[in-house]
């Protein structure tokens, strides 16, 4: 006869718990009573006992999988003999879970996902990317402004024409940058220098790699002009083309996140620039207008700025710009 | 305080008659094996909700509740079970009860932690650490203004003697001379934490002292000496000599609740207690007087295994409430 071993309810609110290890082996005659599973609750580490004697069969959870109650865990084999009080009906089934947890162990027990959990190593892309964000984010002293913009003429001019998000935010920031200079220079060497290229970059996430793309003097060009450059930028570097995945010097970085559903987040400075400005998801909220409590959709950003370059002052009318241009494009 | 006490103060078992001594030591193994029992019932899965459970201290409630008279009554913890079985309920109600069945003691209503039979004399459990106390006061208060000779047994751990409504209840029971026997079961842990940690005088019987009546310590893993300290504090309660306060010093041998891994035991300590189990002391000393034999006690094991197992198969056949009974018995 097959016992099957269930998760009791171990944990005291009904949060999942975790298998730490197994405390006996496959095919090792365990006694009614017997530790056999350590499980990590929200509180404490516990064990496991058997609810019955008998062979053990099979396991089927893995050390570091979450286990929900009434998950099955393990079946033994039990020597007809050796029943005695194990019920005589097996446990009433417990509803099936299909949280997430459920699916990703059937993913990772079909196998048709890279696993993740053995070490693995960086790309040189990847790498690159690593030391660049630890260098700027343990060197830069950064500080960190949020505001939130109006979003409604954006999605008037998308509707006019098939506008990338990115395009017109770079296009406010290069406005923005042509009033305040200042946040396009880069600080070495106890001097401000000025940067040699007037590109702004895009931050594209392509396969797990970081890349940022650059637009150069996007000051002089329309919001559509913008739009067409961009896409052929990350075509090229989707198609593996060598020269679109090299680094360019710009003199900030736009790293949109909106597409993703994020309301907003902070972003790290990509050295050598001094400011980078992070874009949240578009979204309708309720504004007071004359009094009146009307719907509107706004953009939340957040500039990232490197203090030995500018005060924040300087930073807050400089991201007030980019409000502005937003708002006006 | 880490280790049980060394000698037992009782009187020689061969003082006590055969039958009354075979009926203590069936109470106690009927609760161990039903505490056993539940416990596997709530790994199944069977059975919901946690449980707390009071392996290794079966001498406090048989010792106790055997110095009772059927009129008198008791009050109880969320660790109920035990002192539910003591003072006669039946094991088929309380396991309905544990199972949320109607025809469980409390009509499936209490669950685990408020198990209890007015009839019987047991108030349904009060989970509430201490909120037993100033109940039982109350209840011995009711006892001596109608003049009925009752007594009122109040079970509680050693964790609520630092709560307010303990020095509220004793107070009130001391100046008025009620008939009232606060049974501190002193396990040595409030949930995790060691009484060391929370009690400057570790000897909860002092405290009677200071509210001017009488306290006593008790091995409370010795079933005969707390029956013993039991009938004398049941006697003075009844000459108008009350109340008693009762610290029975014993141990449990597993978690505070089934979540508790119960790993602040520390290994000596656990051994020491291990090795004076209530159960097996009696049995000890029951072979010891030369008229029983050892298969009579493996028959009772035997009894209670059969008895519990029936019904277990009972209680999850038990009818489940209805959407009618929603509302009976409810008063707020």
């Amino acid at each position: 006869m097959e016992i099957e071993l269930r998760m009791p309810d171990l944990a005291t609110t009904g949060s999942p718990m975790r298998a730490i290890r197994w405390l006996v082996e496959v095919g090792q005659q365990v006694k009614r009573g017997q530790p056999i599973l350590e499980i990590e609750t929200d509180k404490a580490a516990m064990e496991l006992e058997a609810i019955a004697p008998g062979r053990v069969k099979n396991f089927h959870v893995n050390p570091d999988d979450t286990v929900d109650v009434g998950q099955l865990v393990a079946t033994l084999e039990a020597e007809e003999a050796a029943v005695g009080p194990a019920p005589a009906q097996p446990p009433p089934p417990v509803a099936a879970k299909g949280g997430m947890f459920a699916r990703n162990r059937a993913t990772a027990a079909r196998g048709d996902e890279p696993a993740i959990r053995a070490a693995s190593t960086l790309t040189p892309a990847q790498r690159a990317a690593v030391r660049r964000m630890q260098a700027s984010k343990q060197s830069a002293p950064h500080f960190y402004l949020q505001t939130s913009a109006s979003a409604e003429r954006l999605i008037e001019r998308r509707k006019a024409s098939a506008l990338l998000w990115d395009a017109c935010f770079v296009h406010a920031a290069a406005k923005a940058l042509a009033r305040f200079e200042r946040m396009g220079f880069r600080y070495a060497n106890d001097q401000l220098q000025p940067c040699e290229s007037d590109a702004i970059g895009v931050a594209v996430d392509h396969d797990g790699e970081l890349f940022v793309i650059a637009v150069a003097s996007p000051a002089s060009k329309s919001p559509e002009d913008l739009s067409s450059e961009i896409r052929a930028s990350v075509d090229r570097l989707r198609a593996g083309d060598p020269e679109a995945r090299r680094l360019q010097p710009a003199r900030m970085t736009i790293s949109n996140l909106g597409s993703t559903g994020v309301e907003s987040f902070t972003a790290i400075l990509n050295p050598p620039e001094a400011a980078i400005l992070a874009i949240g998801r578009v979204a309708p909220v309720g504004v007071v207008s004359a009094g009146q409590v009307v719907p509107q959709s706004r953009v939340a950003l957040t500039l990232s700025v490197d203090h030995r370059v500018v005060n924040g002052k300087y930073a807050a009318d400089f991201l007030q710009a980019i409000v502005q241009e937003i708002e006006t494009l | 305080m880490n280790s049980p006490p060394t000698q037992t103060n009782s009187r020689d078992a061969a003082e006590f008659s055969r039958d009354f001594l075979l009926g203590l030591y069936e109470k106690m193994v009927l609760i161990r094996t039903f505490e056993e029992r539940v416990k596997f019932l709530f790994l199944e899965g069977t059975m919901p909700g946690t449980i707390h459970q009071c392996q290794g201290q079966e001498a406090t409630a048989v010792g106790v509740c055997a110095a009772l008279q059927p009129g008198d009554f008791i009050t109880s913890t969320f660790r109920g079970h035990g002192h539910a079985l003591a003072k006669g309920l039946s094991v088929q109600e309380l396991l309905d009860e544990l199972f949320g069945a109607t025809t469980g003691c409390c009509k499936g209503k209490g669950g685990s932690m408020h198990v209890g039979n007015m009839s019987k004399g047991m108030v349904p459990g009060i989970a509430i650490v201490a909120g037993g106390i100033p109940l039982a006061a109350g209840m011995a208060l009711a006892f001596r203004l109608r003049q009925t000779g009752q007594v009122a047994a109040c079970f509680f751990g050693d964790g609520a003697v630092a709560e307010g409504a303990f020095h509220e209840g004793v107070n009130m029971a001391a100046i008025w001379d009620l008939p009232v026997i606060f049974v501190c079961e002193n396990n040595l842990y409030g949930a995790s934490t060691h009484i060391q940690k929370v009690m400057k005088n570790p000897r909860v019987a002092d405290r009677a002292a200071a509210y001017g009546f009488r306290g006593e310590t008790v091995d409370g893993n010795d079933v005969l000496a707390v029956y013993e300290a039991a009938v004398r504090a049941a006697g003075e309660c009844r000459a108008g000599k009350g109340p008693v306060l009762l610290e029975l010093l014993t141990y449990r041998r597993t978690g505070h609740s089934r979540r508790d891994p119960c790993h602040y035991q520390d290994k000596h300590e656990r051994e020491n207690w291990f090795a004076r189990d209530p159960i097996e002391r009696l049995a000890e000393r029951l072979l010891a007087r030369g008229d029983f034999q050892p298969a009579e006690l493996a028959a009772v094991q035997e009894r209670s295994n059969l008895q519990i197992e029936t019904a277990v198969e009972r209680a999850k056949q038990a009818p489940q409430p209805t959407r009618e009974d929603l509302l009976a018995d409810v008063l707020a």
